[in-house]
């Protein structure tokens, strides 16, 4: 009591810095107690949430495993199955429950084939999920939508392909990301007609992911790309150029050579690396005879595809640039007459004074 | 009466253990599950099972390991399938130099692997 009465007095009699110091301290002790008990209550609500989650699933496993294995060849649904249907479709309309659901059926999706996969589906529209799924891509929150559409192509759902494409333009990437994923899962190479109309960016992470899906398929036999090289969308011609680079699009040769005079300096880079890689020789006299307007990034870029397709015919145009003020270029020329001539090789190496052209000159006659 | 033949099934999905035990104990094995790679060697050492059924990606001990101790281990022929994902090329080839007998990627039929595991306890 004296204590208190001592402490108060202290505080009354204290400097107002010293009142502030303790009142700071004071809230700041209550908000750190509120926190523990706040934290306290949502590790109790979280690992509740945990077992009940953990309850719903075990059974829905159970009811899903009857279900998989009650089927007769007599009926399409046996009267077993029914019952299950019907008791899934009671808890559909508790979102908690609906989630605990997709997450068991896609559980199992993803590990089997076969019949018992097609009686997944089979389950998927029986119940009447997919109608909430399809109901998702009507939201107006844009996460709704892309787990909506994410939804459908892990279930593959073509049946709504109309409705996903509508999404093509949206303003959230990460819903055009799932749009795309959609298209290509489900359609392969023919999935990728929405590019045709793709005005939006596509990213490199986006081109990644497509590409990484498309590389799944056995058939290989890409469509025709020829469009999206003269899409007025930058980044679909950039795509469209990796597609012809990892696919061989040699008859796309020449809408590509076509793309040298793109006012995109990106674009060109991309092109001349296609170029070389599909060894189109025609593209060296173009770019030689433009060679003084292009960029210092386009010409480095030119010399790496002079380097995939080496002809004697070059031979004058190096010896031009073996002295040239940039280490690259100087490099890539040099490598290039070594490749195509060793004898002018020899012959030049001598000539040079400048200290990098001498450390180039001994590089290649070591490797 | 002959006793059941035993297969130990290492698997951390357990819906999808569930399934291929209520699959195989119909066709008549007995099913063993372990739902990591830990679990499945002691059941392994203890019921020196006929087949062994195993997931390369496990938590603790991964299908690998459980294979090499399988075989350098304990010097036990018992046939192995490996279950892989997509992409998991590399890893299978690597299972198989260790000792694995068979290996079925992922997602794959129920079917097929009764098929397999008959033909293999033939």
């Amino acid at each position: 009591m004296n204590n208190e009465q001592s402490f108060f007095e202290y505080l009354q009699n204290s400097p107002p810095i010293i009142e502030l110091v303790w009142l700071m301290i004071s809230i700041f002790l209550l908000s750190i107690f509120i926190s523990i008990i706040y934290l306290k209550y949502l590790r109790s609500h979280l690992r509740n949430n945990e077992r009940i989650r953990g309850t719903y699933q075990m059974k829905y496993e159970l009811n899903l495993i009857t279900y998989l294995y009650s089927g007769n060849e007599d009926q399409e649904i046996s009267p077993q199955q029914q019952i299950i249907i019907n008791k899934l479709k009671k808890d559909l309309s508790d979102p908690f429950k609906r989630s605990i659901i997709v997450l068991t059926l896609l559980k199992l999706k993803n590990e089997i084939s076969g019949e018992l996969d097609e009686s997944i589906q089979k389950l998927y529209f029986q119940t009447g999920l997919i109608n909430f799924a399809i109901s998702k891509l009507r939201s107006k929150k844009w996460y709704v939508v892309a787990k909506g559409v994410r939804e459908l192509t892990q279930f593959h759902i073509k049946e709504v392909h109309d409705e996903v494409i509508t999404l093509i333009n949206h303003p959230k990437n990460e819903v055009r990301k799932e749009m795309q994923l959609y298209l290509v899962n489900l359609f392969s190479f023919k999935g990728l007609d929405f590019l045709d109309l793709l005005q939006t960016p596509l990213s490199e992470w986006d081109q990644i992911q497509l590409l990484e899906v498309l590389q799944r398929f056995d058939d290989q036999q890409v469509f025709d790309i020829k469009p999206w090289l003269k899409s007025s969308n930058d980044t679909v011609v950039i795509f469209a150029l990796k597609l012809a680079d990892i696919y061989i699009q040699f008859q796309a040769k020449e809408d590509l050579i076509e793309l040298l005079a793109h006012k995109n300096e990106k674009i060109r880079i991309e092109l001349l690396n296609v170029l070389g890689n599909l060894n189109i020789i025609v593209a060296k006299s173009i770019v030689m005879s433009n060679f003084s307007e292009c960029s210092q990034e386009e010409q480095i870029a030119f010399f790496k595809m002079m380097e995939k397709m080496p002809e004697s015919d070059d031979e004058p145009f190096l010896l031009e640039y073996i002295h040239h003020e940039n280490f690259e270029i100087k490099l890539s020329a040099l490598k290039n007459l070594k490749m195509i001539n060793s004898s002018t090789f020899n012959i030049h190496k001598h000539l040079g004074t400048d200290p990098d052209f001498i450390r180039i000159v001994e590089f290649l006659e070591h490797n | 009466m002959s006793e059941l033949q035993k297969i130990v099934l290492a698997e951390d999905n357990s819906l999808l253990s569930s399934l291929l035990k209520f699959r195989l104990e119909k066709e008549g094995y007995k099913l063993l599950i372990a739902d990591n790679g830990k679990k499945a060697i002691e059941l392994i050492e203890e019921h020196k099972p006929e087949l062994i059924l195993t997931d390369i990606m496990m938590p603790f001990i991964s299908g690998l390991e459980v294979i090499s101790h399988v075989r350098y281990k304990l010097n036990m022929l018992t046939p192995i399938i490996v279950f892989s994902a997509a992409g998991q090329e590399e890893i299978v080839l690597k299972a198989f130099n260790l000792g694995a007998t068979d290996f079925m990627s992922k997602p794959f039929s129920p079917n097929e692997l009764v098929i397999r595991i008959k033909r293999l306890l033939r």
